[in-house]
């Protein structure tokens, strides 16, 4: 049976127990469901968990493993000469069995051990599929009939079930928690490799950076920099320009919102705000590109300011538009949260409005609002569509907004975009890169929440 | 207990002929429970302000119907009254508090000084600054305790040096009782205070922009009954220098600190009169009930 009907077959065997077990219960309490510990339908949920995880469990496990294994068998079989091989061509050898198997091109002439070798591959296949199959189903159905006998008046299937869903969702949250480890360690693995090539000290403090690599000796102007301090220059300027654009429009309009502004007038405007978080920053970016640099440029030249057509202002802009929710909808959640009675206090002792929120207010939400201000910046440090469309692609270490400069993510995206090998610092430079760039918006976070925690202790 | 009907009862307005007809009496010659009329002296003889056909309404909710009433000077008034009878509502409209509650309406004349405080050239701030208000829960603002009692006087400018701030600030904490515990901590959050303390702080805070009349609105409900003997020793020290509104759930409270004493009743004031007189012999059913216990 092949393994999507075996998948299947398994899901109509715990259907089927889940309607034996729940008929089960009514026969043992002749019918009166009033007499079980639970309801009728957790003995049946009960049935079909013991048909069909353990059955499941068994089946990933198998075929987790059973590739190694079959190849292991193939590779022992194969002539001395073939397994004398170096690793390396041994695997080549592997892929061609496999190829031959799957019907696909082979690399060279078949001889007559790779045949022999794919047959013998065909023929532990069909054992392994076999064997599956009858241990499979078996363990369903004793699964399934254990749980049967188990059923008695006073068996707490409930508590069982309840259980099992409790691991259920361990599972899943532990899911979650391992891929972010496993993102992490395989950029650090990649970025490792990059610091065997290019010392950590001239990639952190280095100043230039162009990572052209010669690939012959005799090619022309292509030494190699990766100095990552131009990069994160860049991203900081572009960021700085988009926080200055961000928080006061963000913080001003949430104080608008949270304190002035009618419950119709609320009602509206806050959607229409947050509808710019949805736009896609693919449009954000040729806005800026298309839009907003061309008129930068435009009114600089009337100036006379020699403004490039790719400036950190223009990207910086739009990117704080495009952050402005993010500022304005934390902080009208912080603002709201000051208690009344704050309000009331301040008040009542024949403050204006505005005092009230410049000296009540806003000290009081302060630390929720520098939470919400950093989670933007790490945000913008990360962002990564408008300055690919918006900025330049040209190292410049400058602290002129009317330049053209470059982030962190436009290198990491023009490094890996396109053919690339993966054993060149040029590549790796790209994870170190992104292992660099996690690690500073990583702290950025730690800061926010450690910030946002103490103010949830600030009252009562 | 004897009663006449001629000479018993002190009907508001009656001479100012706004009172029409006798109320209704029941056997035991209290007026009846049916009579929302207002019963006993509502004038003061020396008022601060008075209030004359004051209604409220929150939206369609007719919270305060038609109440009359004279604050007097250096006098501690208490509201009582169960739950929901518009005492707070009350207090709240001397010095519009109200004002930020959506949908509330406030009609009447609420005079003090000669003006209309709901008049439209009424500056809200000064108000105020006039009429404090302490509030149910103590709410000082997460300042250190300092910053809390100079907030006012620096908003309103009362002081121009720094030693006139320091000046204020020591002597609204002596005159709330405050002054001797937390002396050496004056820099240290109002929020770490304990609940006695924050409301003495509160306190505090409102008389240190030197109001006429001090609202309090429940200020003892949060406390336990050591802070409120506290407070209420302070309540009793204040009114040399100011006139009180106190709303109060305490019964006995009530009868401690307070001269006058009204009491509210479903939106309606049903009686006022010396505090003594209303706690040993209400003339209104409605009042005996409420202090006997038999509701609210």
């Amino acid at each position: 049976m092949s393994t999507t009907a075996l998948i299947f077959t398994l899901v109509l065997l715990a259907g089927f127990s889940f309607w034996l077990g729940r008929k089960r219960s009514f026969a043992v309490v002749n019918g009166d469901a009033w007499k079980l510990h639970s309801l009728p339908n957790y003995y049946g949920y009960y049935t079909a968990i013991w048909c069909g995880i353990p059955a499941l469990m068994i089946t990933a496990m198998w075929l987790f493993f059973e590739n190694t294994i079959i190849t292991h068998l193939v590779v022992v079989d194969l002539p001395e000469e073939i397994r004398s091989l170096s690793p390396d061509r041994l695997n080549l050898v592997v892929n061609d069995i496999r190829n031959l198997v799957s019907g696909n091109i082979v690399s060279s002439d078949v001889d007559p051990a790779m045949r022999a070798a794919a047959d013998h591959y065909i023929h532990l296949q069909a054992i392994s599929q076999a064997a599956l199959t009858v241990l499979v189903l078996a363990i369903a159905i004793s699964g399934a009939l254990l749980a049967l006998r188990a059923i008695r008046q006073e068996k707490r299937a409930r508590n069982a079930v309840e259980r099992i869903v409790m691991i259920f969702l361990l599972a899943s949250s532990t899911i979650a928690i391992f891929t972010t480890l496993g993102i992490v360690l395989s950029v650090l693995f990649e970025a490792i490799r990059f610091f065997e090539t290019v010392p950590l000290t001239s990639f952190l403090f280095g100043l230039e950076w162009s990572p052209q690599m010669a690939i012959r000796e005799d090619q022309v102007g292509s030494s190699g920099a990766f100095g990552a301090i131009p990069l994160f220059a860049g991203t900081l300027l572009i960021s700085f320009i988009a926080m200055l654009v961000a928080v006061p429009i963000g913080l001003l309009s949430a104080i608008y919102l949270a304190e002035y502004a009618s419950k119709r007038v609320r009602a509206m405007a806050k959607p229409l705000l947050e509808i710019l978080a949805g736009i896609p920053t693919v449009v954000y970016g040729f806005f800026a590109a298309l839009t907003v640099a061309p008129f930068i440029r435009d009114s600089g030249g009337l100036l006379g300011l020699d403004v490039s057509s790719e400036s950190a202002l223009a990207a910086g802009l739009v990117m704080g538009i495009m952050i402005i929710p993010f500022v304005s909808s934390l902080s009208d959640d912080v603002i709201n949260a000051v208690p009344q009675a704050m309000r009331d206090g301040s008040e009542g002792l024949g403050a204006t409005k505005s005092e009230t929120i410049k000296k009540v207010i806003i000290p009081a939400a302060l630390p929720g609002i520098v939470g919400g201000i950093l989670l933007a910046v790490s945000r913008a440090i990360g962002e990564t569509m408008i300055v690919v469309m918006a900025a330049g692609l040209s190292a410049n270490l400058t602290a002129n907004p009317l330049e053209a400069v470059t982030t962190v993510t436009v290198q990491i995206v023009t490094l890996l975009v396109g053919d690339q090998e993966f054993d060149s610092p040029k590549t790796l430079a790209a994870f170190a890169l992104g292992l660099l760039l996690f690690v500073v918006t990583l702290i950025l976070n730690i800061i926010a929440l450690h910030v946002v925690r103490k103010y949830r202790e600030q009252y009562e | 207990m004897t009663f006449q009907i001629d000479s018993g009862i002190d009907l508001p307005g009656q001479e100012l002929g706004l009172v029409s007809k006798m109320p209704a009496v029941e056997n035991n010659g209290k007026v009846s429970r049916d009579d929302r009329k207002t019963v006993g002296d509502i004038t003061h003889a020396d008022p601060r302000m008075t209030c004359r056909d004051v209604h409220v309404w929150y939206g369609d909710k007719h919270a305060l119907n038609d109440v009359d009433l004279d604050i007097g000077k250096n006098e501690v008034i208490a509201m009582i009254g169960p739950s929901g009878c518009g005492k707070s509502t009350f207090i709240r409209c001397l010095n519009r508090m109200n004002d930020s509650i959506d949908g509330c309406r406030v009609s009447g004349d609420l005079i003090m000084d000669g003006q209309d405080i709901y008049d439209r050239k009424m500056d809200v701030v000064l108000l105020r600054a006039m009429v404090g208000m302490v509030f149910q829960k103590p709410n000082p603002f997460p300042k250190s305790i300092f910053e809390n009692v100079a907030y006012g006087p620096r908003i309103h400018g009362l002081a121009a040096a720094k030693t006139d701030i320091e000046e204020i600030v020591v002597t609204s904490l002596q005159k709330a009782g405050l002054w001797d515990e937390v002396k050496d901590y004056l820099d240290q959050p109002g929020t770490g205070l304990s609940g006695g303390q924050q409301q003495r702080l509160c306190i505090a805070r409102a008389i240190a922009v030197n109001p006429e009349v001090v609202l309090m609105d429940e200020p003892c409900s949060a406390l336990d009954p050591i802070a409120t003997a506290r407070i209420e020793e302070l309540i009793d020290e204040l009114r040399e220098h100011y006139t009180i509104a106190i709303v109060t759930h305490s019964m006995q409270q009530a009868a401690r600190v307070s001269q006058r004493t009204a009491y509210f009743h479903l939106g309606d004031l049903i009686e006022v009169g010396e505090t003594d007189q209303i706690f040993t012999n209400p003339k209104h059913q409605l009042t005996e009930d409420y202090i006997t216990g038999r509701f609210g």
